[in-house]
């Protein structure tokens, strides 16, 4: 054997070579994929790209839109059920804990169907959508947030407490910079979870990705090519955020 | 395909409740369909995740990351996405596809669980059952599976309230669940208030019911 290929073999036993050959691959399955995939109607389904683009940018913009009212509304709550007087705590307490033992397509139901009759006035399906995500996204990002301000230690705040600072100073400048580093990577994976979720406004017709793609095949019939268009999408959107929390944090677990 | 309500008409802003004692067949025959769907599909995935979280935490390297694709797989695409594969382009009826999409989805986050389970568990222990003279498999089946076991009880509890949750996703492929019942009174009567209260009730006591028979089961196998 000649001593190349003899470093090749040698390479293999360490995790870096495995790490390689795994890659490789993967590489291989996804061509084999794509050349077991080449048959599909695929020229029916090349006209209407610009649809399906504009399908999942919409679910994009729901998701990142939806989150950013959320982590809004969500610091309230959260400092309310962490430092809020016994009442208010309850409150928050309560309202958090209901939205996330509902489903999430009862959430989207309600704000579809009831608000209307709450407020009076009819509210379009897009509107309720990005409301009843929001609220989602406000629920579970309060927890991400409450963890946030628990992983500060204890310790720090009684430091800062002895070196005569106010509460208001200790929240500001001990716990809320450390809690907010701590807290990117939840946040983003909470992204993941709701980009996940704009899924299931496809029951009260947003022309989302999925809805998009569920009516092009109404009028072409080409299921393959385009579920596995919208598998891919999914796929690509969420691993792309996944790989960002990672790029953040390499430890973190990923919970959604 | 749920409509909502066209024309609001002052009267109807008012809430009248007899209608849930009028739909209780519907209502319960919505609840039983999604007790059973989540009780099977809670007892699919744990076997099915048991499995790929034991075989991910082998030491062997692309097992590990075949196992670790699998999960990243499933997680990474919606649940309705995978359902409507299943229902739409293989043609599988509606109650098989929404087992076994909602089974493989959560399959995947049981995976997970397990396998930080058994990352948990200290890797000295390991070291001490090879050194007393044990077997790799009798250090996995005596040593890691026991402990494991006792550790994911927490969150698999999670993951068994997200079963139920992630239930209701079904009724879009016309399994006749709590929340498909829900739009069906919804679309009959125009009552979605009444009928949306009454199910957000009945999914919280489901998620309750879950909770504390997980937390009696957590202190059946506590350790002493």
């Amino acid at each position: 054997m000649s001593g190349a290929s003899f470093a090749i073999v040698q390479s293999l036993r360490t995790e870096r070579g495995k790490e390689w050959l795994w890659r490789l691959g993967v590489l291989l399955v996804v061509i084999a994929g794509a050349y077991a995939a080449r048959d599909l109607e695929w020229g029916k389904v090349a006209a209407s790209w610009q649809f399906l683009l504009k399908g999942l940018g919409r679910s994009w913009l729901l998701a990142l839109a939806s989150i950013f009212v959320g982590a809004v509304a969500a610091f309230p709550l959260a400092l309310a059920r962490v430092y809020g007087p016994t009442g208010v705590r309850h409150a928050a307490t309560a309202l958090i804990e209901t939205v996330r033992s509902i489903p999430e397509l009862m959430i989207i139901f309600w704000v579809y169907f009831t608000l209307p009759l709450v407020i009076g006035a009819q509210v379009d399906s897009w509107e309720a959508a990005l409301g009843s995500l929001s609220v989602i996204a406000a629920a579970y990002l309060a927890e991400v947030i409450r963890a946030g301000l628990y992983s500060v230690p204890r310790g720090q705040i009684e430091a800062a407490e002895t070196t005569g600072m106010s509460r208001l100073h200790i929240f500001l400048h001990v716990v809320l910079p450390q809690a907010l580093r701590n807290m990117v990577p939840a946040l983003i994976a909470q992204l993941v979870a709701l980009f996940k979720t704009t899924s299931l406004v496809y029951a009260i017709g947003v022309m989302e990705f999925l809805r998009s793609v569920t009516v092009i095949n109404n009028t072409l019939f080409a299921p393959y090519p385009l579920y596995l268009i919208l598998a891919l999408g999914y796929f690509v959107s969420c691993f792309a955020i996944t790989r960002l929390v990672r790029w953040f944090d390499p430890k973190y677990q990923l919970v959604d | 395909m749920p409509r909502a309500p066209a024309a609001l008409k002052p009267k109807d802003a008012f809430v009248d409740w007899s209608i849930l004692w009028q739909y209780r067949g519907a209502f319960w025959s919505g609840f039983t369909v999604t007790v059973w769907l989540s009780a099977a599909c809670i007892v699919g995935s744990t076997i099915v995740g048991l499995l790929a979280g034991c075989l991910g935490s082998l030491p062997s390297f692309f097992l590990r990351r075949l196992i670790s694709a699998y999960t990243e797989l499933l997680r990474n695409i919606p649940l309705v996405v995978k359902l409507f594969f299943f229902y739409f382009v293989l043609g599988i009826p509606g109650i098989p596809a929404a087992l076994l999409a909602l089974t493989l989805h959560q399959s995947a986050y049981v995976a997970d669980v397990v396998t930080a389970g058994i990352r948990s568990i200290a890797r000295g222990q390991v070291d001490a059952g090879l050194s007393l003279g044990h077997g790799y498999w009798q250090i996995f089946r005596y040593l890691i599976i026991p402990q494991m076991l006792r550790i994911v009880i927490p969150p698999m509890t999670s993951q068994y309230v997200a079963i139920i949750k992630h239930s209701s996703v079904v009724g879009l492929v016309a399994v006749q669940d709590l929340t498909f019942q829900t739009q069906e009174i919804n679309v009959a009567t125009f009552r979605g208030f009444e009928a949306a209260t009454a199910t957000t009730v009945l999914y919280g006591l489901l998620a309750l019911a879950m909770i504390a028979a997980m937390a009696a089961l957590e202190k059946r196998f506590a350790w002493r």
